[in-house]
């Protein structure tokens, strides 16, 4: 009998109840309410629901040495977070973007471009305000990428530059991303006038198959020739579009933008969900990183609504760019361009801007990528 | 033209970038130092004795793996010294060194020669075919006892050795030059603490990036675009939708479609029509036959009797 309740004694300690903590439970709480938000409100569900799921994974608390842990070499959860761990996820989901992105909308108006860069502003910004709070130079550039507004990006960076922020950073660049329409309808709004609202843009010219063949290539050659540390994350980009644009090889556009990009989210998703294991990250770090994350968001839409103001200045009537348009310089697609579009019908309903938002929207994944590069070749 | 514009400009870059490529195998290998025999404070082997050294260091950021090369200090004999293919240990790491004693007998183990080195003779490490040199240091014959000779890294990006005048005083094992060479995160937090100037250049550097991308599509297409249309006799805006770029479009939609789409639809009614195809059925029959059916039963397919009053 005494043996009997000594292995039920022995079997309690290897239970989730007989290790759970506080943290933990916070942890699994902020999990359920990622797949919740998910599904209820359908923000950003194809990222949320993993992350979410992920989160409650990676905070049963258990018994150490186990071996299942994400944390723990040799564990399967261990094995797939390598794809983040290393920065291999992120360069194929920017393989599966360039397959779906369709660049028409920048190439027919290639002034939009700057805008796009424009928008990364946000990433330098958070940067100067995380040294200040007393990040190091590599952690502050992996948190200031938050304000590109791209995960992946996000994601190969902080796993290059600060690996142990990365679940932070990760986790914050999502959620921000569902975010999206909350953060910056009101700044939006704050700083465009009714008449700047109302501007009617011209219509997008015809793009050729020729250029659209040839954007991925120049491109690729021109940045990669400025940012070679870019080189992971633009070369899978452009190729990808290259994929779709040529032609000739459908099946492996489809591939890369359908089953292949949904297998690397579902996993990138999960992993980055289970790394944000209560005791690695629920710091004053991690609230910090949020924290910055939000401003670099905000900065990120100021500087794009604010340039094409600026832009505005130097252009003829006719030409003049709807400042409603430079919130999409962030490059979370299509996301910040929908967001141009209901804005701008609020204010006019025969107003579509979705087609005009796409180009500094696409020129904003560009540019994040360029950013990353330079603050990779800076601080790596 | 245009597009031969466009091939030849990046394929320029790319030339002119050529001579900068290295690959990763063994050829990326240098010998970095080497001591001669004769130094009472040298360094100690595995069997207590102090002799000469060899240090290879892998100059590439992959690994490499160095078993089967050779070591010699005779451009003749250049096989003198086989580094053993069979172990395993002799895989070397980015940016990492290796030591050799120089023994004099290599059955000692694979980090030991069959010779010792003595001021006034080469060393060369030759490539697994006994005779392609990978690299060799000169060891002057006026080298001091208690000193080294060795290589440095001028560029510490590209990573170019050359080997040093002057003779230097030992670092067996560890990288010459970058051993204490502190992170670039490290680095700019003290050239830069407050981040303005990595801002200003990124932003800039962002900002460069895609200017060129816009002069290049602005400038070069619209080009094409004028050209295309005057050769063809017409003047069509640039920026306002027209009927003739609506239809275009609409063709190149069709055209990118291929057809498919409306294949689809067909195939979809005639398989419709033919009745091939139907809507998924669970196979679970709900109407089971009774005798007591509503339809069999007699009462209440009777009229009912006239209402006498």
């Amino acid at each position: 009998m005494q043996q009997i309740i000594d292995s039920l004694q022995q079997f309690w300690q290897y239970t989730g109840f007989a290790n759970c903590t506080w943290a933990n439970i916070i942890m699994i709480a902020i999990g359920i309410a990622f797949i919740s938000v998910a599904i209820v409100k359908e923000w950003e569900p194809l990222l949320l629901v993993p992350i979410g799921f992920g989160m409650v994974i990676g905070n049963i608390p258990m018994f150490p040495g186990l071996n299942v842990g994400i944390y723990e070499d040799g564990s399967v959860l261990n094995i797939l977070y390598q794809g983040v761990r290393q920065g291999w996820y992120p360069p194929l989901i920017f393989l599966g973007i360039g397959a779906m992105t369709d660049f028409s909308a920048l190439i027919s108006q290639p002034r939009l471009i700057l805008i796009g860069a424009a928008a990364q502003m946000g990433i330098f910004g958070a940067y100067l305000l995380a040294l200040a709070m007393g990040f190091a130079p590599n952690e502050a550039g992996a948190i200031g990428i938050i304000g590109g507004a791209d995960g992946p990006t996000a994601i190969f960076l902080s796993s290059k530059l600060a690996p142990d922020l990365m679940g932070a950073i990760a986790v914050s660049a999502y959620s921000y991303m569902a975010l999206v329409p909350v953060i910056q309808k009101p700044i939006m709004l704050a700083l465009t006038t009714k008449k700047e609202r109302l501007i009617r843009m011209p219509s997008p010219r015809q793009v050729s198959k020729k250029e659209k063949i040839l954007f991925p290539i120049v491109g690729f050659l021109t940045t990669a020739f400025i940012v070679p540390s870019g080189l992971p994350l633009l070369g899978m980009l452009f190729f990808g579009n290259l994929l779709k644009e040529c032609g000739v090889t459908r099946r492996l556009a489809e591939t890369a933008r359908g089953p292949l990009i949904d297998v690397v989210t579902t996993l990138i998703g999960l992993t980055v969900g289970c790394s944000t294991q209560a005791d690695k990250f629920l710091t004053s770090n991690s609230l910090k990183i949020f924290g910055l994350g939000l401003l670099s968001f905000i900065i990120a839409t100021v500087c794009g609504v604010l340039f094409v103001k600026f832009m505005n200045l130097f252009l003829k009537d006719g030409k003049k760019i709807n400042p409603l348009i430079g919130n999409a310089g962030v490059s979370a697609v299509p996301d910040s361009a929908r967001v141009s579009e209901v804005v701008g019908r609020e204010s006019d309903p025969t107003n579509h801007l979705l087609m005009h938002a796409m180009g500094p929207n696409v020129a904003g994944v560009i540019g994040s990528a360029v950013a990353a590069g330079i603050l990779l070749s800076f601080l790596g | 033209m245009q597009f031969k514009k466009f091939i030849i400009i990046p394929l320029s870059a790319l030339f002119l970038a050529l001579p900068q490529m290295k690959a990763q195998n063994v050829t990326d290998l240098i010998i970095s130092e080497v001591a001669a025999d004769g130094d009472a404070n040298g360094i100690v082997d595995d069997y207590g004795n102090r002799h000469g050294w060899i240090e290879l260091f892998n100059n590439s950021q992959g690994t490499v793996n160095y078993g089967g090369c050779f070591l010699s200090d005779d451009r003749s004999q250049l096989k003198k010294t086989i580094i053993p293919k069979s172990d395993r240990r002799t895989r070397l790491g980015p940016r990492q060194a290796v030591l050799f004693h120089t023994s004099g007998k290599s059955s000692q183990g694979t980090y030991y020669t069959d010779f010792t080195v003595q001021p006034g003779k080469t060393i060369y490490l030759t490539s697994n075919d006994g005779r392609t040199i990978i690299d060799s240091l000169h060891i002057p014959s006026n080298l001091p006892i208690g000193k080294s000779v060795s290589k440095m890294a001028l560029d510490e990006k590209q990573m170019d050795w050359q080997p040093l005048e002057e003779f230097t005083n030992p670092t067996p094992g560890t990288p010459n030059g970058i051993g204490s060479e502190e992170s670039n995160s490290q680095k700019m937090a003290r050239q830069d603490p407050y981040g303005v100037i990595l801002s200003i250049v990124s932003v800039t550097v962002v900002f460069t990036s895609l200017i060129i991308l816009w002069i290049l599509f602005s400038t070069l297409f619209t080009e094409k675009r004028k050209k295309e249309n005057k050769k063809a006799g017409r003047k069509v805006s640039t920026d306002t939708m027209t009927e003739e770029i609506a239809v275009a479009i609409g063709m190149a939609i069709d055209e990118e479609l291929n057809g498919e789409t409306y294949a689809a639809i067909g195939m979809a009614l005639h398989q419709y029509l033919d009745e091939t195809i139907h809507d998924q059925e669970s196979f679970v029959i709900t109407i089971r036959p009774s005798d007591n059916s509503s339809w069999t039963d007699k009462t209440l397919n009777f009229r009912k009797h006239p209402n006498k009053k």
